[in-house]
């Protein structure tokens, strides 16, 4: 902690946020989630982590993509490791693949013969959850799709952190007029409905991952930008921000270097409920058609799938769970910060 | 006790200070609606694949069937089966011959004489195709104001009694559960599991194919049959905002000095409850009063998509799926008003509930 020269606020802050068991824990399991989905094509992925063939090591997971050819196969497409382990292993010559613990990619169709998708979970073909209407496996379109509804997240957090603290705080901090106007434009913005205007956008021009964030950025930047925009007002009014007047302190300065600080709270406890709410957007836009286009692996496209299927329960079942899961940790760790952050205390009678 | 004495009655006070704001707020809503319906109707006209679009690929295919194909070398579309001259009068007809500012100002005059125009799918006009979705819509939004206050309510008012005992804790996780879990995903999830696998429920719709037939008993309940899962939904979406806000509050008044002091002073604490800090608590339930009447529209898309029931979100995704924009732009109008007006209304809720509040610094620091 020292390295980091924390102020004992903060530290303070940390400690607090430790105490409270479940939101520390699911940060944990979140960072993991996080971290292993930043790997997951060493975990799920239609290419082997590693082939041993005939004294020689390949590699093929980041690598370019390797033809058949390279190992003995009479095919220049890529090589298709599962088939080529059960062939290594009915040669029995020492060559050996290993393939990752979900030996298919979010893409892939894996139609079998004498039956139809979608196919119900099953261990014996490695379909832990069973696979899609077009024979997709659904842990690959799970986690992929995971790692987008975050990124996508991520980058639309970043974008109304952008907008909402540099308009805040300039309109908390400068007033006058500019509040005035700005006042004016997220009354509008907001009285916009939301959903809507995205799916005008989205059912004209098939949206690509960044024109949907910049479109719901674009819409969604009013929260932050009022919650700024009142904190600054009340941080403005304190003596330490006259002082630095005073002082001579340019506004750049002080509300880049006094205000900000103080108005860290409002930051931090918004971000984990910003990442719920991204998470939400999205799975609906892609639930309704008008989210990211096909074949994207999406959370959203799988729930459309599954309520138009409802005899092939696991596709429902797979994506509520694993949404549940997410968000309620999400929020589980959104709570912890809010209660770091803003211990309030209550009496109570007994 | 001096301050009591000087505190006006209600409706005096309401007079005096509050009515000035409540016109000045009732006349912005003006700018804010044309600000709302100027930047939406410039989306729908900025965008290719409108309703002429849709109507000459629609014409023809009508075309390819028949015998002739009249060509009239619309630039490249080869194979069209109107004139120029009938796209003109299409083009004039929809108000698609104008700059986009000049047909705004025609659309807004129309509307301001209450014609919303004519919907290019159902060729009726757009109020006829909203009205007769309304009561549905209205009977999901009434029964979910119900059910929300009905339950929300009390439950926080017992949770904040009880607070920490094992009632409330259990509470609490339901509580969260609802409020980390969006209300599209709990509907999903009944409608999988009641409906589908368990078939206690019926899958989707209004009302059975035979309602007609049914006796008013009957009729009753196979609408609650139908209702049942999409009202667990709506439910799930403000269930636990409602509950916590009652519950948080609650528990501020009753740490406040005058709970304390009416306690001190040997008031029966369920007394000093339920007359005192009960109705202080409420005021914040007062905010969002208003703008529950919005509930109306918002969020229903989803839920309605996913029940398949005809109100007015369907209403709202099927046009725009159908590029029908005298609809689309229709029910804009009518859920940025009710929007709008809800606003006000929470206020003016909120200045009957809570004497100490003063309007006319115009929010500006809240």
């Amino acid at each position: 902690m020292s390295v980091l020269n924390l102020n004992p606020q903060t530290i303070k802050q940390l400690k607090r946020f430790r105490s409270i068991k479940r939101g520390y824990w699911s940060a944990i399991l979140l960072a993991v989630l996080l971290a292993l989905c930043l790997v997951a094509e060493l975990l799920v992925n239609s290419r082997a982590l590693m082939v041993s063939y005939e004294g020689e090591w390949y590699f093929p997971t980041y690598a370019a993509m390797n033809p058949g050819t390279t190992f003995g196969l009479d095919y220049a497409y890529e090589t298709n490791y599962r088939e080529l382990r059960q062939t290594f292993e009915e040669e029995d010559e020492g060559n050996w693949v290993l393939m990752p613990p979900v030996p298919y990619n979010a893409f892939e169709n894996d139609l079998r013969i004498g039956s139809y998708p979608p196919a119900p979970p099953s261990f014996e073909d490695q379909h832990y959850l069973g696979t899609d209407t077009t024979g997709r496996d659904i842990v690959a379109r799970l986690v992929y799709g995971f790692r987008i509804a975050i990124a996508f997240s991520g980058l639309l957090l970043t974008f109304n952190y952008v907008a909402g603290i540099i308009i805040g705080c300039a309109m908390g901090y400068f007033g006058g007029a500019f509040d005035l106007l700005f006042q004016r434009v997220i009354e509008i913005w907001s009285n916009i409905p939301f959903l809507y205007v995205i799916m005008i956008v989205a059912s004209v021009v098939v949206p690509s991952f960044l024109t949907l964030v910049i479109v719901m950025a674009a819409l969604g930047w009013m929260q932050l930008t009022w919650n700024m925009r009142t904190s600054t007002y009340k941080e403005k009014g304190r003596e330490y921000v006259s002082a630095a007047q005073a002082l001579g302190a340019g506004n750049v300065r002080i509300i880049g270097s006094h205000i900000l600080p103080n108005t860290i709270a409002v930051i931090v406890t918004f971000v984990p409920f910003s990442i719920a709410s991204g998470i939400t957007f999205l799975t609906a836009l892609d639930y309704l058609g008008f989210g990211l286009p096909p074949p994207t692996p999406s959370w959203g496209e799988l729930l459309s799938q599954g309520t138009n299927q409802l005899q092939a329960p696991w596709i429902v079942t797979s994506v509520v769970v694993a949404m549940v899961i997410v968000l309620l940790m999400v929020t589980y760790v959104g709570e912890a910060i809010r209660e770091a952050f803003d211990p309030k205390q209550f009496t109570y009678y007994e | 006790m001096a301050a009591i004495a000087v505190r006006p009655c209600g409706a005096r006070r309401f007079g005096k200070f509050v009515t000035s704001y409540f016109v000045r707020r009732f006349l912005l809503i003006l700018p804010t609606f044309i600000g709302v319906t100027i930047l939406v109707f410039t989306l729908t006209r900025l965008v290719p694949g409108g309703p002429i679009e849709r109507m000459l690929n629609e014409a023809a295919l009508a075309g390819a069937d028949g015998a002739t194909t009249i060509s009239a070398g619309m630039d490249g579309r080869g194979g069209s089966v109107l004139s120029d001259e009938q796209i003109e009068q299409l083009k004039r007809y929809y108000g698609f011959d104008k700059p986009v500012i000049l047909s705004y100002f025609d659309w807004l005059g129309k509307v301001f004489r209450l014609d919303l125009g004519t919907s290019t799918r159902y060729t009726e006009p757009v109020w006829e195709t909203i009205k007769s979705r309304l009561p549905i819509s209205i009977f999901y939004g009434v029964a979910t104001l119900i059910l929300t206050y009905g339950v929300c309510i009390p439950l926080g008012i017992v949770k904040a009694i009880r607070h920490k005992t094992a009632f409330d804790n259990v509470s609490s996780a339901l509580v969260f559960f609802g409020y980390a879990i969006p209300s599209y995903v709990v509907g999903i999830a009944c409608l999988t599991l009641f409906a589908a696998n368990l078939e206690w429920f019926p899958l989707s719709g209004f009302v059975s194919d035979d309602f007609d037939d049914l006796s008013t008993i009957g009729k009753a309940l196979d609408i609650l049959d139908h209702a049942a899962l999409p009202l667990i939904a709506y439910l799930a979406g403000s269930f636990a905002v409602t509950t916590m806000l009652m519950k948080n509050s609650l528990m501020d008044n009753l740490a406040a000095d005058y709970v304390r002091t009416a306690i001190a002073k040997g008031m029966a604490f369920r007394r000093a409850v339920f007359a005192h800090a009960c109705r202080n608590s409420l005021i914040p339930l007062a905010t969002s009063f208003g703008n529950t009447i919005t509930l109306v529209i918002t969020g229903s898309f989803l839920i309605e998509k996913i029940f398949n029931i005809d109100g007015f979100g369907l209403l709202g995704f099927e046009s725009l799926v159908e590029r029908d924009y005298p609809v689309v732009m229709g029910i804009l109008v009518i859920s940025s008003l009710l929007f709008l007006i809800g606003n006000i209304l929470s206020d003016i809720c909120v200045a009957f509930v809570d004497p100490r509040v003063k309007f006319g610094s115009g929010g500006s620091n809240q």
